[in-house]
């Protein structure tokens, strides 16, 4: 809990710096090339969690990846959170950045799950509908899913469009067993 | 089991696949992260409520208590084993609630309204929610109709009046139970042509059993149906083997189900047997939950989990139509200690008590209600005025009468004066004394107290003292009816029935044998 919050504040202050410095995008990009690349190797994440290995190692390791493919300001952050003992969080200071960054340009990413692909058609209509419906920007990822039978399910944050013909069989199969007085 | 056609499953399919097309089921979610011990934490489901119902997967519901920056905190109504880490959960954004209505009388529930009899389904199709806000000033009025126990030593020294709470409180093994269903049969008067003709109205009745033995629980059902208590009465049932927020949430449901009655005009009693160990189901899972113990190791707000529900009892104003909700709540001390912290609370929170002692339990005194320490402080108002009467001095004298006994056991000689008092006393001690399940109607019990405060028990030796009481009142149902009649319908002691009263016990007594 008290690690959500930290992560939060780091995130909010590199978010506003960057504002202020006009380089949201690249910083952006940066946030981005670095969650990947810890992702992929969670080797070097491992690095960051432990407590043996030196600060001015970490330090080094850090300006020794990253120093040739980001930009100032994000190398300088991150020897900052060196500095501050703060390294353990690096990754979830850099994914909150990212939603921060997205509450801040009202962006969304959207999960989709659809039984077989649609076409630019279908897409594009499901886009509008849906950046109408809930008034942001949406970042879609769509991946296939043959469970689902027809139709999609989309996922905005916690909330689930969910129009896909498996679980309109769900409800019915509910119905059919709870017949009257039920808890619905 | 009634036969499903063919016809009618494809006439709702085509129903239902008719809509099917623009259907988008818009629902938020959440997922386990932890479960375990009937709580589960929850990360997600960002805009959910407190006391929201969430769905877990397998049909297990939950309420949300908790809620933290990044997670929620969950109980299960449900196997905590059929939830596992990384589980979906929806929101169902609705509060938790039970359905309520008419349909609920006659059956036994559990705390979320699904019937647990095997009686069928309960087809209502009102829903209120389980926490309720009590009412203000405004809607409410002073109690000012009786609610009739049927327990002589109850409905003259301790009156309880409709939309009063009043607890009930005592060790184990006292008949604390016994109290609650004895009001319960009581209630059977009030829904007589008789009563209604007289212009009392029906009370509903609603026993709420939390954390009890199951079989405890169908003794109380068999008993209530042998004498047909059942059909007005509603038993919601959250046994010792329910997960502890079952048992916590089920002295709410019983109000909100009161309060279905109530707010329909008609007078509702519930109680709640018993609240101590509701206390312990909400500190079990307060614990759960991470919230720091305080006294007892109950949670900091363990006094708001009673005085919420408590204050849910109310007399309505006349505006609302009158209906009432009184409660009856029971708290088990541990060997006599009232001041414990849960009892302690209780007894601030109610508007009076009811203490019942293993001692005169053991000595014979049934029900062994201690009068000396037990009070209502609201329910002299509804008293009627022929019960006022003779119950005034009573209360007085059993105490004059306790005190003395204890200094006459010295064994020194004493003045005429006290023996009359003790003499006296002990049997009035008899005659409050009253077997299980056997309520008597006011009208009785004006008569029979009547009786021993003018001097009729006098010459009566203190074994026979029951005996007379049965047997004269008899004789007066069967000889002098009447009186019974007037003090129904006037509702107090007018010249002419006292008169009557009196020469009808001057003439019983003449008649009366006394066993050797």
């Amino acid at each position: 809990m008290a690690e959500q919050k930290v992560s939060i504040r780091y995130a909010q202050s590199l978010l506003d710096s960057a504002v202020e410095r006009n380089n949201l995008n690249d910083v952006y990009n940066d946030v981005k090339l670095i969650v990947s690349t810890l992702k992929n190797y969670p080797e070097l994440r491992r690095v960051f969690i432990n407590p043996t290995i030196r600060p001015e190692t970490k330090t080094s390791i850090l300006n020794e990846v990253f120093k040739e493919k980001v930009n100032g300001d994000t190398i300088s952050f991150l020897n900052f959170i060196v500095e501050k003992s703060r390294e353990d969080l690096l990754f979830s200071i850099m994914l909150k950045f990212i939603q921060l960054y997205n509450e801040h340009l009202s962006l969304a990413d959207a999960e989709v799950r659809i039984a077989f692909d649609f076409s630019e058609e279908q897409k594009r209509a499901l886009k509008e509908n849906l950046e109408k419906l809930v008034n942001k920007k949406i970042n879609f990822n769509y991946s296939i899913d043959p469970q689902i039978i027809g139709g999609f399910v989309a996922r905005i944050d916690d909330t689930v469009f969910d129009a896909s013909v498996s679980h309109q069989l769900e409800i019915l199969k509910k119905q059919f067993i709870e017949g009257g007085a039920s808890l619905n | 089991m009634a036969e499903v056609r063919p016809d009618e499953i494809s006439a709702i399919l085509r129903k239902q696949l008719s809509g099917y097309e623009n259907e988008v089921d818009i629902y938020d979610v959440g997922t386990v992260l932890q479960v375990g011990d009937g709580i589960a934490r929850v990360y997600g489901l960002s805009k959910v409520m407190a006391s929201e119902l969430v769905e877990f997967p397998n049909n297990v519901y939950g309420m949300v208590l908790n809620l933290e920056e990044d997670s929620v905190g969950c109980v299960l109504f449900g196997e905590s084993t059929l939830v596992k880490e990384g589980d979906t959960v929806k929101r169902t954004k609705r509060v938790a609630s039970m359905p309520v209505g008419d349909e609920m009388l006659g059956r036994v529930i559990n705390p979320l309204g699904i019937p647990i009899d095997g009686k069928g389904a309960i087809n209502t199709n009102k829903f209120l929610p389980i926490e309720r806000k009590a009412l203000g000033v405004i809607q409410r009025q002073p109690v000012k109709e009786p609610l009739q126990t049927g327990i002589v030593a109850i409905d003259a020294m301790i009156p309880i009046g409709r939309g009063q709470r009043e607890l009930i409180i005592g060790d184990r093994q006292t008949g604390k139970t016994a109290v609650a269903v004895d009001t319960i049969i009581s209630q059977k008067y009030t829904h007589t042509e008789e009563a209604k003709r007289l212009g009392i109205k029906p009370v509903y009745c609603i026993y709420v059993a939390v954390g009890q033995k199951s079989s405890t629980v169908v003794q109380v059902v068999s008993k209530l149906q042998e004498y047909g208590a059942m059909d007005y009465t509603t038993v919601i049932v959250a046994s010792a083997s329910e997960p502890a927020p079952l048992q916590f949430i089920s002295p709410y449901s019983g109000a909100t189900l009161g309060e279905y009655f109530r707010d329909n005009g008609k007078h509702a009693l519930v109680i709640f047997d018993d609240l101590s160990k509701q206390a312990a189901a909400y500190r079990e899972l307060s614990l759960l939950l991470r919230r720091p113990p305080g006294r007892e190791a109950y949670p900091g707000d363990v006094f708001y989990l009673h005085s919420r529900l408590l204050e849910r009892a109310s007399k309505l104003s006349d505006d609302l139509g009158g209906g009432s909700l009184t409660a009856l709540p029971i708290i088990e001390t541990q060997q006599g200690d009232v001041s414990a912290y849960i009892p302690t609370n209780v007894i601030s929170i109610t508007d009076g008590q009811i203490y019942l002692e293993s001692n005169l339990f053991n000595a014979g005194v049934r029900p062994a209600i201690n009068v000396g320490i037990s009070v209502s402080r609201v329910g002299g108002n509804a008293q009627i005025k022929a019960m006022k009467k003779v119950a005034g001095s009573l209360k007085l004298d059993l105490a004059q009468y306790r005190e003395l006994e204890a200094f006459a056991k010295f064994g020194s000689d004493l003045d005429k004066g006290t023996q009359r008092t003790l003499a006296n006393g002990a049997r009035l001690v008899e005659l409050l004394k009253q077997g299980l399940y056997s309520p008597v109607n006011v009208e009785k019990q004006v008569v029979s107290l009547f009786l021993a405060t003018s001097g009729f028990l006098d010459e009566v030796p203190i074994h026979d003292v029951k005996r007379f009481e049965k047997e004269v009142l008899e004789f007066i149902e069967v000889k002098y009816n009447q009186i019974f009649e007037n003090i129904k319908k006037e509702k107090q002691l007018s010249e002419d029935t006292i008169s009557a009263l009196k020469n009808a016990g001057s003439e019983f007594v003449s008649v009366f044998k006394k066993s050797s």
